[in-house]
């Protein structure tokens, strides 16, 4: 499945992986091309989820083994281009220097990655040999140069040569002259044999180059899983159970980016328990009642699960889908001419074209929401009624009543349900937060959408005149 | 001769007054003066090639010593006939691609092309000392322009040539111009001086002993100059410190004293100066990077020459600094 930018944009998990801090080039590559593991790849999801579940006490140990190992990698440089060459085309002495500076560093990757229980599935090469071709006196400086014994010629060549250079610096004049022009012809004769050498070596170390793309490889992905672990250990995140049944079932779920926006303000998230089967469940509620970031939240825990990442909630089984989806009613201007309405039958439609004979989740905050409200609420009414017929979870938020009495499953927000008294002079979206009891609770097929729009006005110090007209009609 | 100026500075930075001031002439006196110590030799842009590539004309070429370290883009590489050891990568990327720590193995050629932006000059030096050099030599390229913001550590050697200009009168009055630029002295008062200390802005205002005053900024982060306050106030200028920026502040109805990181900053010719001068203005700066001699060619690269001992003559009456000829074999 494609992790297209609007999903991860809409869903948050481009917030979530922008807090990743890989060390590695080859770490960050891999979170460019994050894995989806869908249905069929359950083992290879639960190694991944076993990987970071190792992974995580190493960061809080922070064993020798384990800091040798993060301080080798960022020390690492991208070679790809390097090796990347046409055949016959020898590396130069910077690119020399930089492959033996990448064997260097696995060398010592390896002997700490080698004290320590290893991941399963990352298993790197060792390259001793190819070491030993770049480095063949063995005493594995960081320097780079062509060494003596690299040629027979070389060594003789460049004893000459020093000698004469030794003569130019004391020798001034016409004499200095003719002695440099003889040095100039050895050093370009050192040059021809410097070549031979690194056309030797560049063809026994791109012999290797098998070796070199899977380490670079097995780097990414290792730095990738101690990034994950590192995350989960952060914010608290737990390991999904994968479910057998199909069913979603988050405890205590939060979305970590609408909550560390609300912590800078001072406020905190109410985690949201839910559970979701089969079919198309409706989310109903007061406006600002959080009813799309429950919606976000569970879109992102399964994007994250997928991706082989541990959520962000106290307890999570989720089952594998072949797509997770989320359209929004606003999801921004202009998508190629259509109205915000023309945007979502777009998606929708371009969605359940794809997603025939495959398993799927869909989420959709308040469907139709941009049409004529009685038109819209028999469409969503039948869009629930559809996606109940199909192989996928859905879950929608909305306004319309009589959605819900269609729908496999309802929940609705607890709302305004608090009393406050004295906070006049807050900021009236604290008002606000303060009264919301964000929490989703079953509620029966049908139950009538809270009638809560009047009191989010006056909370929101609409002007009295038009409030009481507000009132009135209400 | 040249060595004697410059003392136990651990940072020498050439500084040429045009391309061709005899600048390359000047480093190789000085790595021959410097014999016996390990260098690290390095250049802002392009140097070292036998003929210049801007103006066609002929350039010596540099010799380095065995143990010798050097700073150059990749792409010189194949241009350096010295047997070398790469011994680091710096990161810094130019259109010869990245610029590479090297050690020469043996006695050789080399072509230097090192990083041409400000601040990128101090790592390296550090790395250089790192691996074991003893002095860090920096050829600053073509005109100070190209300078701005680099080598504010150590100090200067300027070189002063025939290419300036035909009239001997108007290539004595630059370098007089420049060296009283470098010998702008960090500000008196000891509040503005600490309030200088850590700035990264481009511009902040202060009153002449300190304290901090509101600057004005239109959308753009520029200051509006007919804001500020007409009674003398100390202006801080993160960047280059150019004629229009002078004329402005000397136009602004009341003396400015402005602060500038260092002397490589001030790009401005002699006229503004005057004017900004002639309003009460003052310069100072926040380091203060010294001329250690100037280096005098009175060659020119376009065919001209001056007399030698008339030319000397001349700039030792206008400047009160040790001034070397540059090919004078002593």
């Amino acid at each position: 499945m494609e992790l297209t930018q609007e999903l991860r944009a809409h869903t948050g998990l481009k917030w979530v992986l922008d807090k990743l801090s890989p060390m590695s080039p080859f770490g960050r590559a891999a979170i460019r091309r994050l894995p989806w593991y869908g249905p069929g790849q359950r083992a290879a999801l639960e190694e991944e989820f076993s990987n970071i579940a190792q992974a995580i006490p190493l960061w809080a140990e922070n064993g020798a083994p384990f800091r040798a190992m993060t301080r080798c990698l960022p020390l690492f440089h991208d070679i790809r281009g390097s090796l990347d060459r046409e055949a016959g085309s020898p590396f130069d002495l910077v690119e020399l220097f930089e492959i033996k500076h990448f064997l260097l560093t696995l060398e010592q990757l390896i002997a700490a990655y080698e004290r320590l229980a290893p991941f399963a599935g990352i298993a790197l090469i060792s390259m001793g040999e190819a070491l030993d071709r770049i480095d063949p006196s063995g005493r594995r400086l960081p320097a780079f140069s062509i060494e003596d014994s690299q040629h027979p010629e070389l060594g003789p060549l460049r004893a000459e040569k020093n000698a004469l250079e030794a003569r130019i610096r004391a020798a001034a004049g016409e004499e200095r002259a003719a002695l440099l022009e003889c040095r100039r012809l050895l050093a370009v004769r050192e040059d021809a044999l410097e070549l031979e050498v690194r056309r030797t070596m560049t063809a026994a170390l791109m012999a290797c180059l098998p070796e070199f793309l899977a380490n670079m490889e097995t780097l990414g992905r290792l730095d990738l899983i101690l990034a994950k672990a590192l995350l989960a250990r952060r914010y608290g995140c737990i390991r999904p159970v994968l479910a057998e049944d199909g069913r979603i079932c988050l405890r205590q779920v939060v979305h970590p980016q609408v909550a560390a926006a609300l912590e800078e303000r001072g406020d905190s998230f109410t985690p949201v328990d839910i559970t979701l089967g089969r079919g198309c469940t409706v989310i109903t509620g007061a406006n600002m009642g959080g009813k799309t970031v429950s919606l976000r939240a569970v879109s992102l825990s399964l994007l994250l699960c997928q991706c082989g990442f541990f959520v962000f909630a106290e307890e999570a089984c989720l089952p594998l889908f072949d797509r997770v989806a989320l359209i929004l009613a606003d999801s921004g201007p202009g998508s190629g001419g259509l109205s915000s309405f023309g945007g979502e039958v777009h998606a929708l439609d371009t969605l359940l074209r794809e997603s025939r004979d495959t398993v799927f989740f869909l989420a959709l905050d308040e469907f139709a929401r941009g049409t004529n409200p009685q038109e819209g609420a028999a469409l969503a009414r039948t869009l629930v009624r559809y996606l109940n017929g199909l192989r996928c979870t859905a879950l929608m938020t909305t306004h319309y009543d009589g959605v819900s009495d269609a729908a496999a499953a309802h929940y609705q927000v607890a709302g305004l349900v608090r009393t406050v008294d004295g906070d006049e002079g807050d900021d009236p979206r604290r008002r606000i937060a303060r009264r919301m009891d964000y929490r989703l609770q079953p509620a029966p097929p049908g139950a009538p959408c809270p009638r809560d729009a009047l009191r989010v006005c006056r909370l929101l110090k609409l002007d009295p005149e038009l409030l009481a007209l507000f009132s009135e009609e209400g | 001769m040249l060595r004697e100026h410059i003392g136990s500075a651990e940072i020498v930075t050439l500084i040429g007054l045009c391309k061709n001031a005899g600048k390359t002439t000047a480093l190789r006196r000085l790595m021959a003066e410097l014999e016996g110590e390990r260098l690290g030799l390095t250049s802002v842009g392009r140097d070292g090639e036998a003929t210049d590539l801007v103006t066609g004309t002929e350039k010596p070429d540099l010799y380095v010593r065995a143990g010798d370290l050097f700073a150059t883009a990749r792409g010189m590489l194949a241009l350096c006939d010295a047997t070398c050891a790469v011994e680091a990568l710096t990161g810094v990327m130019t259109p010869l691609g990245e610029v590479a720590v090297l050690r020469a193995l043996s006695d050789g050629y080399i072509q230097l092309a090192g990083p041409s932006a400000a601040g990128q000059l101090s790592p390296l030096a550090a790395e250089f000392r790192r691996l074991g050099a003893d002095r860090v030599l920096i050829d600053g390229a073509a005109g100070r322009k190209s300078l701005a913001g680099a080598g504010a550590e150590g100090c200067a050697i300027l070189c002063a040539g025939a290419s300036v200009d035909r009239s001997m009168e108007a290539v004595v009055a630059e370098t007089a111009h420049v060296c009283a630029l470098f010998g702008a002295e960090p500000p008196e008062p000891p509040g503005l001086r600490t309030a200088v200390e850590a700035l990264e802005t481009r511009f902040a205002l202060f009153t002449p002993e300190g304290e901090p005053l509101e600057l004005p900024l239109d959308e753009g982060g520029t200051p509006r100059w007919a804001k500020l306050p007409q009674r003398p106030c100390a202006l801080w200028a993160g960047g280059a410190i150019t004629d229009p920026l002078l004329k402005t502040l000397a136009r602004r109805g009341a003396p400015t004293a402005l602060i500038t990181a260092n002397p490589t900053h001030v790009l401005a010719g002699r006229e503004a100066m005057a004017l900004f001068a002639r309003a009460g203005g003052t310069l100072a700066v926040r380091r203060t990077l010294a001329i250690a001699a100037v280096c005098a060619n009175p060659w020119s690269a376009y065919g001209w020459q001056f007399e030698p001992a008339a030319f000397l003559a001349a700039l030792r009456a206008a400047i009160p600094l040790p001034v070397v000829n540059v090919r004078e074999e002593d």
